[in-house]
């Protein structure tokens, strides 16, 4: 069977968090979990922003991922396969992870414009004017003991494990 | 997905749109752009940003029979400004093509 873009897609961002998963256990720096984190979920998003029947890729945009969370945050056939019954229950738990979702895809290099904390390139930060290098940063926001983003690892690994 | 009925494909769109409506009480007008094949809905919200690159951008979904969702859907949030501005998917056809699901 041919493989479609899709499909390429939702192996991709699968990959990804595999490696992300496996950082987070090594005790490596957590820019680099966060490197993968950022792109497993842009990879998610574009997965989702494809046909099945697309010839092309998808859009180049790293701005999918907060889109796809309002998206699915009202899709019965998301929300049932993830176990929720309740309509605004399952809406309410994803509106309660956008701000942090808003952070991860501005992770992304292009977004973040060598101003910001980003898991890839060194930025120079805008109040103190020092240079910030991101194996030497702790991206607080983003802890996995935090419990927002404990709940948003746990979003994302369903997503990755129940759809495709 | 074959042998979808154009009364089905438009009842999964209505169902979808009153589904969507009630999850998020943000999304307020629903077009649907008739398919033979599939659920196509562009939903505009405040909600949402507008698109850097002026299209619209729909995420697709796979059938849910379990669901009363037998064929698949794509389904696209934009803001309400976009509306008749954005470009279409290929194959959409142009926005007097659509149908307004009104609530």
């Amino acid at each position: 069977m041919i493989m479609t873009w899709r499909e390429a897609f939702w192996r991709q961002a699968r990959s990804d968090h595999r490696v992300l998963m496996h950082l987070g256990a090594s005790g490596f720096e957590a820019c680099h979990r966060l490197h993968f984190y950022q792109m497993a979920t842009e990879k998610l998003a574009k997965a989702w922003l494809t046909s099945p029947a697309a010839v092309e890729p998808p859009p180049h945009v790293h701005k999918g991922f907060v889109r796809m969370l309002q998206i699915i945050k009202s899709q019965p056939g998301v929300r049932r396969r993830l176990g929720y019954s309740n309509a605004a229950v399952f809406a309410r738990s994803i509106n309660a992870l956008l701000d942090l979702a808003t952070n991860v895809e501005r992770l992304a290099p292009a977004l973040a414009a060598g101003s910001r904390p980003n898991p890839e390139y060194p930025w120079r930060d805008a109040q103190s004017g020092e240079l910030c290098v991101p194996a030497e940063f702790h991206f607080p926001a983003f802890d996995p003991r935090n419990p927002q983003m404990a709940k948003l690892d746990k979003l994302v690994l369903a997503l990755l494990t129940n759809f495709a | 997905m074959a042998g979808q009925s154009p009364n089905g494909i438009r009842r999964q769109a209505e169902l979808l749109a009153k589904e969507n409506r009630e999850a998020d009480p943000g999304i307020d007008k629903v077009f649907w752009f008739p398919d033979t094949n599939e659920v196509r809905l562009v939903e505009t919200s405040l909600e949402v940003p507008r698109a850097d690159d002026g299209l619209v951008h729909p995420f697709y979904f796979a059938p849910a029979p379990q669901d009363q969702l037998p064929a698949p859907s794509a389904i696209a949030l934009i803001r309400p400004e976009e509306v008749r501005q954005a470009r279409l998917p290929e194959g959409w056809g142009d926005w007097p093509d659509a149908v307004e699901l009104v609530k």
